[in-house]
């Protein structure tokens, strides 16, 4: 009976592992150099039929190698030669040979020293700081007292060292290796996955010849790093080439070598895979900003009423408009825009300089005459981002996008499309002071689902009143504006603003929707005298 | 712009316009490096409501982009009319389309481009003055 107990499922596995069992295999993927690690091995087993263990993974030169024991994965890996593309939509070659037990594997440390290690490892961590120091490994006394050589630039020694790690430190934030003679980084991987909490790391005072081996440990996020003492930091003509080549590798760093980095040129803007919008630019003054905005508001105030021929005196004699829509012909959704179809003058169809030139609308009058053919339309001016993105003394070129209605006349109720639209605008003031519209260009496709949602969705307001003599000369001014702009009284206007916190725009706006939805009591038409 | 020109205005526009999004979408994806150079030294870039300017900060930005693959679905352009940019000639360049930034996903986005000819012995060279660009999630 002991001897069967002894043939227990487990001990079969560990003989497997320990490399006593079946063939190895060496995996080559050429060109392998140019995946990031979890990619290349999550579609690999991916596309494998059989499940493997990746021994060793490394890149030498331009390829990436792995190994596996089971020959049945080895046979499964062969099939998959040439069967998976990469992002550029290129097969990738896979190559399997036999080989010879891996390195790390016939060197693997002996439980005895594994357990000195740990001990080793255990006294240089600081359990409060979450840091583990690890300069000068190869010469700590417990180690060599008990006859254990530690190379960090050996596999297997790194192999140890994050199995380790793995097993006894799950919560890793800085890591010291300063002064372990390391020249390559291949052992240091698996830390990637191992120990993705790490935000400092020194690697001072080592032998990194590039910074290319930093590539084995981008998927890190670092925002501290030492790498001074290394051969690699020559390598730049100077601190902000050395500092740029750094930060390419993590974008998070806000230390390197001690000394705290400048916020990038473009800070918020590229988090390496977040791109983070903000809702809306204006690199000129802040008059320009109120004067986009009240142009805007007049704008769509009038091209949402009934008198879209008003906006004439808003366009220069010889300004152009010219409107486009993302049309994608098995679309069958994009059907119902085709009230604007037949002006849509996309160059990427439309080759004809003849036909080019005619869906150009040159002059006011052409303008406002297309103009006043579009489906009547209700604009959510709270979906609206704007960029100003070029200003001189005499011009403005802005972009506006957002949401719009289109009203449907007959049954006034029911709810008509939802368009989303990008609308650029430039403005000059030319020979005469007033700005007007030189070029218009508009956009038209549909909302998705989440706009349509979010737009027009302003609660209705509920109606107190306060007497007009508490506000202040400015708030005074604006009702009084607001009252004669919207034909409602002034204390409705004076409610209407204070509603929305005196924002004159967001006022115009829920306004212009009420209005619409015919939610404005007849009462607050009747001005008071 | 006198009218008997304009059509001569129009078509000039339209090619520099083409051959721009050409250049530009294809350097961006596969020659990011070089990408800065088509930006004159004070362009100016609006990306996403975050403004970059001047030649060497662009080309840190682009640097530090993820690698791309732009699909160009609409382009439109207009010359753009000579009393907002006094004997310059520029042309106002709109593009729609979709990119795929590597480790996101693919999404819609619009962009703007000023375009100023810059006139050389051999012959016209059209350099960014602005651009401005934006996701903008159409329905899909």
């Amino acid at each position: 009976i002991k001897a069967y107990q002894n043939r227990t499922p487990e001990r079969l596995m560990e003989n497997t592992q320990d490399g006593n069992l079946g063939d190895w295999f060496k995996i080559t993927v050429p060109y392998g150099i140019k995946y990031d690690k979890t990619w290349l091995m999550n579609s690999i087993q991916s596309h494998c039929s059989v499940p493997f263990t990746p021994v060793d993974f490394h890149y030498v030169k331009h390829l990436a190698q792995f190994f596996v024991q089971d020959a049945s994965a080895a046979s499964a890996l062969k099939d998959i030669n040439y069967k998976i593309f990469d992002e550029e939509n290129q097969k990738i070659p896979i190559f399997v040979n036999t080989s010879a037990v891996p390195y790390s594997m016939c060197n693997k440390l002996e439980p005895e020293k594994m357990e000195q290690l740990k001990l080793t490892i255990s006294k240089r961590y600081d359990v409060s700081q979450k840091a583990l120091d690890l300069h000068k490994l190869r010469f700590d006394p417990d180690l060599l007292g008990h006859d254990i050589i530690i190379i960090l630039n050996r596999r297997n020694c790194m192999t140890a060292i994050l199995q380790t790690i793995k097993k006894n430190i799950p919560e890793l934030l800085s890591l010291n290796l300063c002064k372990n003679k390391l020249c390559q980084l291949d052992g240091l991987s698996d830390i990637i996955q191992i120990a993705p909490t790490i935000k400092t790391l020194n690697l001072s005072k080592n032998e990194l010849k590039s910074a290319r081996e930093l590539d084995k440990i981008k998927g890190l996020k670092l925002e501290e790093l030492w790498l001074q003492g290394n051969p690699l930091c020559n390598t730049f003509p100077n601190q902000p080439t050395y500092v740029s080549a750094i930060r390419k590798y993590f974008p998070n760093l806000s230390r390197l070598d001690g000394q705290d980095l400048p916020p990038p040129t473009v800070t918020g803007i590229v988090d390496m895979d977040i791109i983070k919008p903000c809702k809306e630019s204006f690199k000129g003054p802040e008059t320009l900003k109120n004067l986009i905005f009240q142009f805007l508001l007049h704008y769509y105030l009038i091209y949402d009423s009934e008198d879209r021929e008003s906006l004439l005196s808003a366009y220069h004699e010889e300004a152009c408009f010219s409107l486009t829509v993302p049309y994608n012909s098995e679309d069958p959704a994009l059907s119902n825009l085709c009230e604007y179809l037949k002006d849509n003058r996309n160059m990427k169809n439309l080759k004809d300089s003849d036909l080019r030139f005619q869906l150009l609308k040159h002059t006011k009058c052409e303008i406002v005459n297309s103009l006043c053919v579009f489906p009547k339309t209700q604009h959510d001016l709270n979906s609206y981002v704007v960029d100003l993105w070029a200003h001189t003394e005499i011009m403005l070129c802005f972009s506006v996008s957002g949401v719009f209605k289109e009203v449907i006349e007959v049954e006034r109720k029911s709810q008509g499309s939802v368009r989303a639209f990008t609308r650029t605008f430039i403005l000059s003031s030319g020979s005469n002071s007033s700005m007007c519209i030189v070029n218009d260009i508009l956009t038209v496709g549909n909302a998705r689902t989440e706009e349509t949602q979010s737009a027009f969705s302003i609660p209705v307001p509920t109606p107190t009143f306060s007497s007009l003599s508490t506000l202040s000369q400015e708030q005074q001014e604006m009702v009084q504006i607001f009252s004669i702009q919207s034909g409602i009284s002034l204390q409705w206007s004076q409610k209407c603003l204070q509603d929305n916190e005196w924002n004159y725009i967001k006022a115009a706006q829920v306004f212009a929707t009420f209005k619409t939805q015919g939610k404005i009591p007849e009462e607050a038409f009747k001005q008071i005298s | 712009m006198a009218s008997v020109d304009f059509k001569t205005y129009v078509d000039q526009a339209c090619r520099a316009a083409e051959e721009f999004v050409n250049v530009y979408y294809t350097t961006m994806d596969k020659r990011r490096r070089l990408l800065s150079r088509l930006y004159m030294g004070t362009a100016t870039l609006v990306w996403n409501g975050n403004a970059v300017s001047g030649q060497e900060s662009l080309s840190e930005f682009f640097e530090m982009l993820p690698s791309s693959e732009f699909q160009i679905n609409v382009v439109d352009c207009q010359p753009v009319h000579d009393e907002a940019t006094p004997s310059q000639t520029t042309v106002l360049v709109v593009i729609c389309g979709t990119v795929k930034f590597e480790g996101n996903k693919q999404r819609d986005f619009n962009q703007n481009f000023l375009l100023t000819a810059q006139a050389s012995p051999s012959n016209t060279v059209w350099k960014i003055a602005s651009d401005c660009f934006r996701f903008q999630d159409w329905a899909s």
